[in-house]
């Protein structure tokens, strides 16, 4: 009887569940497919640098779990807060206290039980979109990936069964302490009247300086380390608290201040919206800040790091192609495309060493970034004698790296000996010739670099005994740009996933707060038509109503980011680096968000025309 | 004088083609000078709320013409109809219907500011319409902080701010004690002969019914009678309810269709 009784008080409240669960189910689908791309066999077998995808998807997961707990700790007690008064009918009617428990706990588990169905179907269909992106943009073949992957499926299902067990049964203690009579009137109180703000210009000041140093240690990052690393996110996240539930009710305050602007049209109904709405909401708000600040974050950090794999491979390789013994086909290559400079060298390889030729060396020095100034240069000419200590020759700095630029398979293998070319005619050894090629841009020629590694595997199987091709690899600029490549298009989808989960599920919570709240502003915007307000100003005030809500938190949230991006300085050459690509697509969605609550607010409170 | 509302033939069936359809204002015909205080009586289901809001353009009518001020509101959109109501019309309604977002001032300022009127305007027939009413030091105040009578003041400053041509009121009483409604009724009736408001009260209660000078009877949908006051409104009050238990006891003549 009260399991049929709370089905139906369930139908009724569809849309608000409906709007909380799409978080839910995101969060399920990219939960699985983050899963299913950390532990499917493929990337274990796959005996490449691609196998370093897992631990990305990994720390995907971890993130993702712990911000989807709180999600749903948060939905959960929104839940309960919309079935309170029912619960208390139910209790009135003679129902029992465990009775009602057992039909909230039933109902939340339910609802994840659906959502988990939907979900997972979801991560089904997004594990096979990723898959296929990664395979492309990597330019391999996954044969092992399976996209419907059981034990991610498990644990999907046990995650989040279990995460809303417990949550479930922690609003159900909660729920047993309340009385019949503070459920009943649980919706009675209507939003309080914005209290005089005191004090808040102090907890303004002081929301400031926190952000000021939360902003400081992300500026500093490099240098604070690991204090700016906790510093940094509980400072900001203090100063954004402070701000927001000092600074959003004062707002409106202000302009309504402004009383010639304020009597103008419907503006006195739509501040006083806003004035109730901005101080009921400005803990959700403030929360809301953060989460996009992380989802923001998390999309313009993978952004960010997947084109460092092109920067940051031009820092270490000056030179594009590194060719042993070329041929015709090689060649044929090269000069498909604008090759900006071309070294050759000669080399010879005894049982003890290998020679090159200084004439050669001294004749077209190569470029290097040298280490200490960081500056891309080429090494001085070599001393006419070389002095050996202790079996090598003794050589500047910048020619050791030159060295190793010039002959990234062997050298260190053996000692290397630079003679004059007399003395380099009269070596045994088998020669070998080292091309160096340059083009303005790396990136731009992807193909021909892969191309050529590929023949040159015929040349390393020859020069280098026991080399072989199926396990063994040959340090080139192409092959570790793919290995950096691979994690980086690795992060970036799981940054830009994440960050859609993330902006999901603040969605939600926004469009719920401001939705469940609609009902009760049918009337006013009943008296308001029948007082003569024409329907385009009523629209009007909807539209700028919702931006406000839908502003305050995008600004901050954004301003986290672009602060925040600095801290990447650690590990990426240009954290910003088309930053404003990734704010589009965080705008476009949340933009998308933004006309939705519009359009769902505007068919609740205003009657169909 | 001058004819402000024409009301001729008006009827209102509500339901869909098919379904079963109902009449709840059938043919009904009466005319409103300027400066009248009209009351509307009846059983309950009569039709008398659905009479006002035909007059108030809020609900279209099925059949019939209603001029109010000379201009005919049949033939007007959906927007000339809400820039009517905001010129003309003032309303009060039995639940007040306050925005509760907003101060008891700007609540009264409403129908200036949607009318883009000056700001200094705005205040001094704020300030002057609160005078009369009794409200003029709670204007800071939000309407959940007001008692009933309070409120019910504030909706008639409200509806009286942009000085209509026509007061529309639907049970103005009906959610106050006695004491509040005897001073909302004289607050009325002296708007009503001091600044000579035209006034269209539907209501129940005989005692109030006894301020309007004229009263309109109103059973399944058609007039059933007029009465106008003669002699005191005590005596007024005791031939009214002489007239609604006459009603009463007759057999119910209306059809459904
Ligand atoms: N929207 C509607 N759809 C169908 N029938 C309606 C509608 N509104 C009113 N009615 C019917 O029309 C008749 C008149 O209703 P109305 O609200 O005008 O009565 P009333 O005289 O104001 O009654 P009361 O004194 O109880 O307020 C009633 O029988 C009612 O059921
Ligand atoms: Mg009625």
């Amino acid at each position: 009887m009260i399991l049929k009784l709370a089905f139906n008080g369930l139908k009724k409240k569809q849309r608000d569940y409906l709007i909380l669960f799409t978080g839910l189910i995101i969060s399920i689908a990219v939960f699985y497919m983050f899963l299913t791309m950390s532990l499917n066999k493929e990337f274990i077998l796959q005996n490449s640098v691609i196998n370093n995808i897992q631990a990305v998807f990994l720390v995907g997961t971890v993130m993702l779990s712990i911000i989807t707990f709180f999600y749903l700790f948060y939905t959960n007690s929104f839940l309960l807060s919309l079935r309170k008064k029912e619960y208390g009918l139910y209790e009135l009617i003679g129902a029992k206290k465990f009775q009602i428990r057992r039909v909230f706990q039933i109902e939340t588990m339910a609802i994840t039980a659906i959502s988990l169905a939907i979900g997972l179907m979801l991560g089904i269909i997004l594990a096979r979109l990723v898959s296929w992106l990664l395979m492309n943009s990597l330019n391999v073949e996954f044969t092992q990936f399976k996209i419907v992957y059981l034990p991610a499926v498990f644990w999907t299902m046990a995650y989040f069964l279990t995460a809303s067990f417990i949550t479930s049964t922690v609003h159900n203690t909660r729920l047993a302490k309340s009385s019949i009579i503070e459920l009943l009137h649980s919706d009675m109180h209507n939003d309080g009247i914005p209290a005089e703000p005191k004090g808040s210009a102090l907890q303004i000041l002081l929301g400031i300086f926190f952000l000021g140093i939360g902003y400081s240690a992300l500026y500093f990052m490099e240098q604070l380390r690991f204090i700016g690393l906790f510093t940094a996110p509980a400072a900001t996240t203090l100063g954004t608290y402070l701000l927001f539930t000092a600074l959003l009710p004062n707002i409106v305050r202000n302009w309504k201040r402004n009383k010639r602007a304020n009597f103008k049209g419907l503006h006195s109904f739509t501040s006083g919206q806003l004035n109730f709405r901005l101080s009921s909401l400005k803990w959700v708000l403030a929360t809301i800040a953060m989460l996009i600040a992380l989802s923001a974050g998390a999309i313009a950090g993978g952004f960010a790091f997947k084109n460092n794999a092109f920067t940051s491979i031009d820092e270490y390789w000056q030179y594009d192609a590194t060719l042993y013994n070329p041929g015709a086909a090689e060649t044929a290559v090269l000069n498909s495309i604008p090759v900006d400079e071309q070294l050759t060298f000669r080399m010879k390889l005894d049982d003890e060493f290998m020679y090159l030729v200084q004439e050669e060396l001294n004749a077209s020095p190569p470029l290097i970034r040298d280490f200490v100034t960081y500056e891309v240069v080429r090494p001085d000419p070599l001393p006419e004698k070389l002095d050996i200590v202790d079996g090598s020759q003794i050589i500047s700095d910048q020619w050791f790296t030159a060295l190793y630029a010039i002959n990234p398979a062997l050298e260190g293998t053996k000692s290397t000996r630079i003679v004059p070319l007399e003395e380099y005619e009269l070596a045994e050894g088998e020669e070998i010739s080292i091309l160096l090629a340059r083009t303005d841009d790396f990136s731009a020629y992807i193909g021909e670099w892969q191309k050529l590694d590929e023949l040159q595997l015929d040349v390393y199987t020859d020069l280098f005994t026991g080399f072989d091709p199926k396990t063994d690899s040959v340090a080139t600029k192409y092959s570790q740009f793919k290995a950096q490549y691979a994690i980086a298009s690795g992060t970036f989808f799981m940054g830009f996933f994440l960050g859609l989960a993330f902006l999901t599920m603040m969605a939600s919570i926004l469009m719920f707060k401001i939705l469940s709240g609609a009902s009760n502003d049918i009337r006013r915007y009943d008296s308001l038509r029948k007082l003569g307000v024409r329907r385009r100003l009523l629209e009007n005030s909807i539209y700028r109503e919702i931006l406000v809500v839908f502003l305050f938190p995008g600004i901050l949230g954004l301003l986290h980011v672009f602060v925040g991006m600095r801290m990447f300085t650690f590990i990426m050459d240009d954290p910003y680096y088309r930053l404003w690509v990734s704010i589009l697509i965080f705008l476009a969605i949340y933009g998308g968000y933004y006309f939705f609550a519009v359009h769902l607010y505007r068919k609740i409170v205003l009657p169909r025309q | 004088m001058k004819t402000i509302l024409e009301a001729s033939n008006i009827s209102k069936t509500y339901g869909k083609k098919g379904t079963a359809a109902y009449t709840a204002i059938r043919d009904l015909s009466f005319s409103m000078n300027e400066g009248e205080f009209i009351g509307i009586m009846g059983p309950s289901g009569s039709g008398k709320t659905t009479l006002l809001n035909m007059v108030a353009t809020l609900d279209p009518m099925t059949s019939g013409e209603i001029t109010i001020d000379g201009i005919s509101v049949s033939a007007m959109n959906e927007d000339q109809l809400s820039d009517f109501r905001s010129q003309n019309l003032g309303f009060i309604f039995q639940d007040f219907n306050l925005l509760e977002n907003m101060t008891v001032f700007e609540n009264i300022a409403l129908p200036l500011s949607l009318r883009n009127t000056k700001l200094e305007k705005i205040q001094a027939g704020v300030h002057q319409v609160s005078a009369i009413l009794g409200i003029g030091d709670l204007l800071e105040k939000y309407p959940a902080e007001l008692s009933g009578g309070q409120k019910q003041r504030t909706a008639i400053a409200r509806s009286l701010i942009h000085e209509p041509t026509l007061l529309l009121a639907d049970e103005p009483t009906g959610a106050l004690d006695s004491q509040n409604a005897a001073t909302l009724l004289d607050t009325l009736a002296d708007l009503n002969a001091e600044r000579k408001v035209s006034i269209l009260m539907v209501t129940h209660d005989p005692r109030s019914a006894s301020y309007c000078s004229r009263l309109l009877f109103i059973k399944d949908g058609k007039l059933d009678r007029e009465l106008f006051p003669a002699g005191t409104r005590e005596e007024f009050h005791q031939e009214i309810l002489a007239v609604l238990g006459d009603l009463d006891r007759r057999p119910v003549a209306g059809v459904r269709i």
